[in-house]
């Protein structure tokens, strides 16, 4: 939906936009657009261009000016540098952020540039805009175990220690196992590891939802000595820390 | 799961039931499978350290059973050695598998049996250490835990042999009917997942293939199982299948595929003991393990606790050990005596000299070692079977990973003090092939009860009584320096990569039984012992012939009866004959020839010649030393013969010997081992090539400084 000229509020086709946005472009580079230089933009015959022309101008978007040239109105103008700047607003998006291939971007900016609506395009800007001031975030996400090509929800573990900015406020809903002082007991909430180890992690008992005690760390924080379901395990602080718990209360010191 | 109509195994009279014992590290299986086969088995409270096939037999009425010790695994995947080895025994479809759990860690060890339950198999559950359980007050409703499953529960309690008679009566009556279709439920969504990979299981490969449990593989990303599926027909749909559903569950679910199946088996142990467990454990039932651990494991009391307990095992080694080595030194002196009486003194006879001074001055001077070796074992099974070993890696883990090595690394090369082949094969506990193969590698460097011999000769010899003690410390200590120096820069250079995991089981103290401790004791010991009766033996004739052949043509015949003569030994041994005798030799040739490259460590030709025989096996170089200075050193202890050394070498010859000795020419048995162990003789090479070099460099620094300095 976009606001037609004149300030009525009247719905005016994607296909339409684009051929406003192809207008608009040609006459920002050669300074004139033609009804064969927006066929051959867009890929169209003549013909379909003469109807799309005939109805913007009965929306008094564009208007004919000698023969073959076209000329946008002011109401024109407005509405063809707006679809143009969501193009490239979301073509850097998909690019830039979502590290998408240049192609595949501006085709799906193509289709998205029409259906936003005004105000969830106006919040994305904002929001691209707080991207710009803060760059960090979007290397954060860039280096994040979600943000690359296969991730899956073991991603999702491992996510909280990538991003830099956030790392802190992630503690708090949930930490590892290996920040556990002698003496303290919680609740796995997630098993970070892969492969070999996640399994062994497994096998012995370590599962999401299971209580899980410190007891004692060797001399110099390592290694770690846990009970869990009874049994007295052994492990690494590396190890330990691809453990994600949930704090509970502290158990008695003294046992 | 498939309900096989396969054929009754006892069917036929007479015929063998194939049994597979499974189950966990550490719930007594092995002890169970002692008690079933009487067959001498070792036991340990280590985790993991059955890996080799294990089996027996035994009999109930007219059935035959053999029984396969599967490895402890605590699950059925293909990620370790183990796993392999338990997997693989269950695909080649034994008639009965009996899982063993530990009945105080229930909810845990279950989990095996829901795996294997999967396979179709027919099934009996051995609820092993009943007494342990029964004392912690746990009460299991039995008639309905067999009613849910639907195949034999019974109790044991291994160690002791109880519930024996009652298991083989249960396998029979398993092993006599139709594989009962299996009553696992695992949950509604891994039950449809299972069922849709199931459809398109190749069917010709065996009822394992098409079973619930290969699904559960497939489902589960498993490359060992995919790999041999895909190779059958229609395999690669299964796979495909499986993809899918791993997928869907992944998905629906949102926890990774791993944990999901893990806590699908997990509900079911937990559904099954909620209806069957009347009574849990109390949670304070094993208080005494943890007061042990309060003062074993301690923060700061640990490791120095450690080291007294170590420093005990080494003190009964050494110090009681002496007692027993008095005796067998007298034995061994009086059979010499009595079997070169035999001969009219100064007889020249070519037997006598063989006997006398080949078979008992060679073996007689290594079986003396026998009382240090069986203490020094007898030390270290203790430790194992109470747990205290698991312990030991707890605490040294820190330290060992330091240096690249592993906390399990700890144990092998502690038991590369009493000897590298045992240490070498103890190994097999570490999971990642890298750390076994620097454990290995390095293990030599650890000095062996066979060197100990050999310092008993030389530091008496060299060092005056004071400096005896720090002395054979020193040796000790520059070998584990060295060893772990080595690992480091292994680890750094040819033995790159990620660190393997560190997560072990620390089983709860227990009394080790009067039964398993000997059993273990003697089988290393009887290592030793044939070691000394057919290598050592082998190796003692051949060293006498090559030191006594060719004869020189100008003093035949002058051998005297020198194991009669104690005291002028020593001034007669030095006579130009024997020297000219030896000299004349195929290994007085030999170290004639090698001695130029030994000269600027020090060594003469005598020595080298004797180091001939250190490579076959350590404690042959005292033997040949021996005979070398034609003094069999049963006789009168190593007096004799340390006289003459110290004549004949100053203490800096001595203590580059002895580096030598340390660090280089690792024995024959320990490359071999080295090369079975490691599977590659580039391994073994590089073992036996890369400590010698290491040892002539050192030995070369330490005399030509120690020249310039003295």
């Amino acid at each position: 939906m976009a606001p037609a000229a004149n300030g009525v509020e009247e719905p005016i086709s994607s296909s339409l936009e684009d051929y406003l946005e192809t207008i608009y472009l040609l006459v920002q580079e050669q300074g004139f657009a033609r009804v064969k230089d927006v066929a051959r933009a867009r890929d169209v015959k003549a013909a379909s261009v003469s109807i799309a022309l005939r109805k913007l101008a009965e929306l008094a978007l564009v208007r004919y000016e000698r023969r073959e040239y076209i000329a946008l109105t002011p109401d024109g103008e407005k509405a063809g540098r707006r679809v143009f700047s969501r193009h490239r607003l979301l073509t850097r998006f998909f690019e830039e952020v979502l590290s998408m291939k240049p192609e595949a971007a501006s085709e799906q900016a193509c289709v998205m540039e029409h259906s936003l609506t005004d105000e969830a395009m106006d919040r994305l800007v904002r929001f691209f805009e707080f991207l710009g001031t803060c760059p960090s975030v979007v290397e954060s996400f860039k280096r994040c175990p979600l943000a690359q090509e296969r991730a899956g929800k073991a991603a999702l573990a491992d996510a909280p220690r990538a991003c830099t900015v956030c790392t802190k406020k992630n503690e708090e809903s949930s930490m590892s196992l290996a920040e556990l002082r002698p003496g303290q007991g919680a609740m796995v909430a997630k098993v970070g590891a892969t492969g070999a180890l996640r399994q062994r992690l497994l096998d012995m008992g370590i599962l999401p939802e299971t209580p899980i005690d410190v007891e004692r760390v060797g001399l110099g924080g390592d290694p770690f000595w846990v009970r869990c379901q009874g049994a007295r395990l052994a492990l690494r602080r590396s190890e330990a820390s691809s453990i994600l718990v949930h704090a509970v209360e502290e158990t008695a010191p003294a046992k | 799961m498939l309900a096989t109509a396969t054929p009754i195994a006892s069917e036929v009279p007479g015929r063998e039931i194939r049994v597979a014992l499974a189950g966990n590290p550490n719930c007594g299986k092995t002890s169970l499978f002692n008690a079933l086969t009487g067959a001498r088995q070792h036991v340990a409270n280590y985790a993991g350290v059955t890996v080799e096939r294990r089996s027996g037999s035994c009999t109930l009425g007219d059935n035959q059973f053999e029984i396969v010790d599967l490895p402890g695994t605590y699950s059925l995947s293909s990620y370790s050695p183990e796993e392999r080895v338990a997997q693989d025994e269950l695909t080649a479809a034994p008639d009965v598998v009996v899982v063993v759990v530990d009945s105080t860690q229930l909810q845990r060890h279950l989990v095996l049996l829901g795996q294997v339950m999967q396979t179709g198999v027919r099934l009996v559950l051995c609820l092993n250490m009943a007494d342990e359980a029964r004392a912690a007050g746990q009460k299991l409703d039995l008639p309905l835990m067999e009613k849910l499953l639907g195949f034999p529960v019974v109790e044991t309690v291994g160690h002791r042999a109880q519930g024996v008679a009652n298991l083989k009566e249960a396998i029979a009556r398993v092993a006599a009917a139709p594989a009962s279709p299996s009553r696992l439920v695992l949950g509604e969504a891994m039950d449809e997942a299972l069922a849709a990979i199931r459809q398109h299981l190749p069917k010709a490969s065996g009822a394992i293939f098409a079973s619930d449990w290969m699904a559960t593989r497939l489902l589960l990303d498993d490359r060992y199982y995919a790999g041999r599926i895909a190779g059958m027909p229609g395999g690669s749909v299964a796979i495909e299948k499986a993809r899918e559903q791993r997928e869907r569950l992944q998905a629906r679910t949102g926890l990774d595929i791993a944990v999901f199946v893990s806590g699908c088996y997990s509900g079911f142990t937990q559904g099954l003991l909620r209806e069957v467990c009347t009574q849990p454990c109390r949670p304070d039932a094993r208080q005494l393990t943890d007061r042990l651990d309060a003062v074993l494991v301690h923060r700061l009391l640990g490791l120095p606790i450690f080291a007294l307990v170590m420093y005990a095992i080494f003190w009964l080694t050494f110090k009681v050990g002496e007692i027993p080595m008095g005796w067998i030194e007298s034995g061994v002196q009086w059979t010499a005596g009595a079997l070169g009486g035999l001969w009219p003194a100064e007889s020249p006879s070519l037997l006598r000299s063989l006997l006398v001074d080949g078979v008992i001055g060679g073996v007689g001077g290594v079986i003396v070692f026998l009382p240090n070796i069986v203490l020094l074992f007898l030390g270290l099974a203790f430790l194992e079977d109470t747990g205290y070993m698991a312990r030991a890696a707890f605490l040294t883990d820190r330290l060992m990973h330091r240096f690249g090595l592993h906390g399990k690394s700890f144990i092998p090369m502690l038991s590369g003090f009493g000897c590298s082949v045992p240490g070498i094969m103890a190994t097999r506990t570490l999971e990642s092939h890298r750390d076994r193969i620097i454990t290995m590698l390095v293990l030599p460097l650890m000095s062996c009860g066979a060197r100990l011999t050999i310092w008993m000769l030389l530091i008496p010899a060299f060092f005056p009584p004071a400096w005896r003690a720090p002395m054979l410390w020193f040796v000790y200590a520059i070998g584990i320096v060295l060893a772990l120096f080595l690992a480091l820069i292994l680890r750094k250079t040819l033995m790159r990569g990620d660190d393997s995991p560190f997560v072990m089981e620390l089983p709860p103290y227990r009394l080790p039984t009067l039964r398993s401790v000997p059993i273990r004791m003697m089988e290393r010991s009887g290592l030793y012992l044939r070691k000394a009766g057919t290598t050592i033996l082998g190796i003692s004739i051949l060293l006498w012939a090559a030191t006594s052949f060719p004869r020189p043509p100008s003093h035949a015949h002058v051998e005297t009866a020198r194991v009669e003569s104690a005291a002028p030994v020593s001034s007669e041994a030095g006579s130009p004959s024997a020297l000219d005798k030896l000299e004349y030799s195929v290994a007085g040739r030999i170290g004639h020839g090698l001695e130029p490259a030994f000269k600027p460590l020090g060594f003469d030709w005598k020595i080298v010649t004797a180091m001939i025989g250190a490579f076959a096996a350590k404690e042959v170089f005292v033997a040949q030393m021996g005979i070398v200075y034609s003094i069999a050193d049963a006789d009168k202890g190593s007096e004799g013969l340390r006289k003459v050394l110290a004549r004949d070498y100053s203490p800096l010859v001595g203590f580059s010997l002895m580096l030598f000795l340390l660090v280089g020419m690792p024995c024959m048995a320990t490359v071999a081992v080295t090369r079975r162990e490691s599977g590659k003789w580039s391994y073994a090479l590089l073992q036996l090539g890369g400590l010698t070099g290491i040892a002539y460099v050192l030995s070369l620094l330490v005399y030509q400084i120690g020249k310039l300095v003295v």
